[in-house]
């Protein structure tokens, strides 16, 4: 992990903002915006793997489609190291970097086209990028299939004769396929079987120290992100709330958000006595944000201070980033992970 | 595949006999008196002989499952009886009259199918956006305007103001020259006969006569096809597969093209199944309208003449067609969707 550190800047995202318009009556006057990501700023490294954690409805999927221009963002910038040159990656540049930004799809039964042969949806992108030799596409899938797992008498048959983690299997070497150097996963496991998710997870590992990968992987699951990622970003409400290593985020977490998160990771030690921290009330409504620190309303800490001002995402000297105003006087409970693999 | 449609034409007899039992079964509401009319061809006979005899002689008095026994031997024989309304056979009549109105079909399906299925993709594509807005204003006119008004709007534009597209199917001179000896009937569809013929000039009235009523019949399906085709469109576009389609990095209309139309063609299938028998057979009132003699028109005309032994004859006919048509849409479900099997 920390030769994953010393590897060059791959992604730097800056405050990217994606608003949709609430509209109402006859003529669809807009009435409001619905806030999904609100102003992300990050930065990814070549080799590394960024997890991007936070509940349902908090921007993170958003926040992955948008880097794919796949959702066309309002606002903000994001700048993808091609080769040495920063290229700005918006919905005109993105045709050409396709072959370097690719995505794995969180639903593995709907995100492939029923239609299609196996090799059909693997080799497509490989078609609309450049490689015209059909004899040739055909063999890097071959290749490709079996690089995850699958083999080429997989190769005409269709997705409903597969299993979920198959065609989790199918999504992956898609993705692979014109051998990108950035992979967005949006929760690739989380509509699996627990027992196949640890495959899928490790086949996404051995991947990535075989072609180099570098990952932004979004998922809900605590455990997951862990098993896979170097860096962690926390996201609230369409805000990073807090960004660090592994280690900083689970030994020794900073927001009270990230707090409540991880004392609701299950222990599988029966004697381990429980001390979730249940947090009161729903997420807000992105349309309409509290004042102040968004998490305010929910936090066991909130004094007059979070009401009225919000805080910034405010890094330390390790690069651990917290936006929080009690940041350095509360002492918050993580878990022990250890050293991660 | 093979097993499926065999069992489906297995199936086919049982279909034709439940039709022509209910067909039976309406008739003998009728009078003996009444159903012997359909065997009287001119009211000569009924110099020598009495009605009541006649009944006797038809067999007519006999209980109705001895009668239908006895019309279901000379179907089985071949002969489905004489129809007095056409004053020919009935396998005679639907012989000449099928291939006019399978013309008239052939005509309205191309342009239904192909613009009704663009029309709904560009809706589709165009979302909640002028052009969507009017393509559904077009289909929903189209849709519940009734084609016996619609045609005679048509009628009374092009025929009667205009005068450019008169009805039947052929200017009297060159029905002349299509039952004279010289001319060739090699399927009964006159544009296509007129072209086997060399005859451009035939071509040429045949396709006049055809523009009317196809335009009545292709307004009222394209409607239908459009709708079905938007929101099955829509449905697609919405689906994880097309986002991974632009995440593959393909072309916009190969997007639409080979990931979205493909997959929405599934619900229009099992529509154009039924439109393309809907065309063979009800277009009644679209013949009527254009006095368009097809297969529709003799029915009609059979029917108020309480002619039953055509009315039975077409219905078997048709009959064969629906159980065809259907096994044909079942199978094309099997081609487009490859989760669909056939057992």
């Amino acid at each position: 992990m920390a030769v994953a550190k010393k590897g060059e800047l791959l992604l730097d995202v800056r405050d990217l903002k994606k608003y949709y318009p609430i509209t109402k009556g006859l003529f669809r006057k807009t009435v409001g915006w619905v806030k999904a990501v609100d102003g992300v700023s990050l930065q990814v490294r070549k080799g590394e793997t960024l997890g991007v954690v936070g509940e349902s409805g908090c921007g993170k999927t958003t926040f992955g489609l948008s880097l794919m221009q796949l959702i066309e963002p309002t606002d903000g910038k994001i700048l993808y190291n091609h080769k040495g040159n920063w290229v700005e990656v918006n919905a005109k540049t993105i045709k050409g970097l396709r072959s370097e930004i690719q995505m794995i799809f969180q639903d593995p039964y709907s995100s492939l086209n029923p239609r299609m042969r196996v090799r059909d949806i693997i080799a497509e992108p490989l078609a609309a990028n450049g490689v015209t030799n059909r004899t040739e596409r055909y063999d890097r899938v071959e290749s490709l299939l079996k690089a995850v797992g699958l083999g080429s008498h997989h190769m005409k048959r269709y997705p409903h004769e597969f299993s979920g983690g198959q065609r989790q299997r199918i999504g992956i070497a898609r993705a692979l396929s014109v051998n990108p150097s950035l992979i967005v996963c949006d929760e690739p496991v989380s509509a699996l079987d627990v027992s196949v998710q640890a495959q899928v997870l490790n086949l996404l590992k051995d991947l990535q120290k075989e072609f180099g990968l570098t990952y932004v992987f979004v998922a809900h699951d605590l455990s997951v992100v862990q098993h896979i990622s170097d860096r962690i970003a926390v996201m609230y409400l369409g805000r990073v709330v807090e960004m660090g290593d592994v280690e900083q985020i689970y030994n020794a977490p900073k927001h009270p958000y990230t707090e409540a998160l991880l004392s609701a990771i299950p222990s599988p030690n029966p004697d381990v006595k429980d001390n979730k921290i249940i947090l009161t009330g729903d997420v807000p409504s992105p349309a309409n944000p509290p004042q102040g620190c968004a998490f305010h309303p929910r936090c066991p800490y909130a004094t007059e201070r979070c009401r009225t001002e919000r805080p910034e995402l405010v890094a330390d000297e390790n690069g651990h980033s917290v936006a929080c105003h009690r940041a350095e006087e509360l002492m918050l409970k993580g878990v022990d992970v250890g050293e991660t693999a | 595949m093979l097993t499926f449609i065999t069992r489906r034409l297995l199936f086919l007899p049982v279909v034709l006999i439940g039709v022509t039992l209910m067909i039976f079964v309406a008739m003998s509401f009728l009078t003996p008196a009444q159903l012997v009319s359909a065997y009287i061809k001119s009211p000569e006979e009924l110099k020598n002989q009495s009605v009541s005899e006649l009944v006797v002689k038809y067999g007519l008095d006999q209980p109705i499952w001895v009668r239908y026994i006895n019309w279901m031997k000379n179907v089985l024989k071949g002969d489905l009886g004489y129809s007095v309304s056409a004053n020919m056979h009935v396998t005679e009549a639907i012989a000449k009259r099928f291939p006019a109105t399978l013309e008239l079909a052939i005509f309205a399906v191309i342009p239904v199918i192909f613009g009704g299925i663009w029309l709904g993709t560009v809706s589709a594509k165009n979302h909640n956006q002028p052009l969507d807005h009017a393509s559904r204003i077009f289909a929903i006119v189209g849709w519940s305007l009734p084609d016996f008004v619609f045609g005679l709007i048509i009628l009374l534009i092009f025929y009667g103001l205009a005068g450019w597209f008169p009805p039947g199917r052929l200017s009297v001179w060159a029905d002349n020259i299509i039952l004279s000896g010289d001319f060739v009937q090699y399927t009964g569809m006159n544009t296509i006969d007129a072209l086997l013929n060399g005859r451009f000039d035939i071509f040429l009235d045949a396709l006049r006569h055809l523009v009317a009523p196809t335009i009545t019949l292709a307004y009222l399906w394209w409607a239908y096809i459009l709708r079905i085709t938007r929101s099955s469109m829509l449905d697609v576009l919405n689906k994880d597969y097309v986002r991974t389609a632009r995440a593959k990095g393909l072309m916009e209309r190969l997007v639409i093209n080979r990931h979205v139309r493909r997959n929405a063609m599934i619900p229009v299938v099992t529509v154009v199944g039924s439109m393309i028998l809907g065309l063979l057979s009800g277009v009644v009132i679209v013949e009527t309208v254009f006095d368009y003699k097809g297969i529709g028109l003799l029915i009609a005309k059979g029917a108020q003449q309480m002619d039953y032994t055509l009315v039975l004859g077409t219905s078997l006919f048709y009959g064969v067609l629906l159980v065809l048509t259907n096994l044909v849409v079942d199978v094309l479900y099997a081609v487009i969707d490859p989760r669909v099997r056939l057992e």
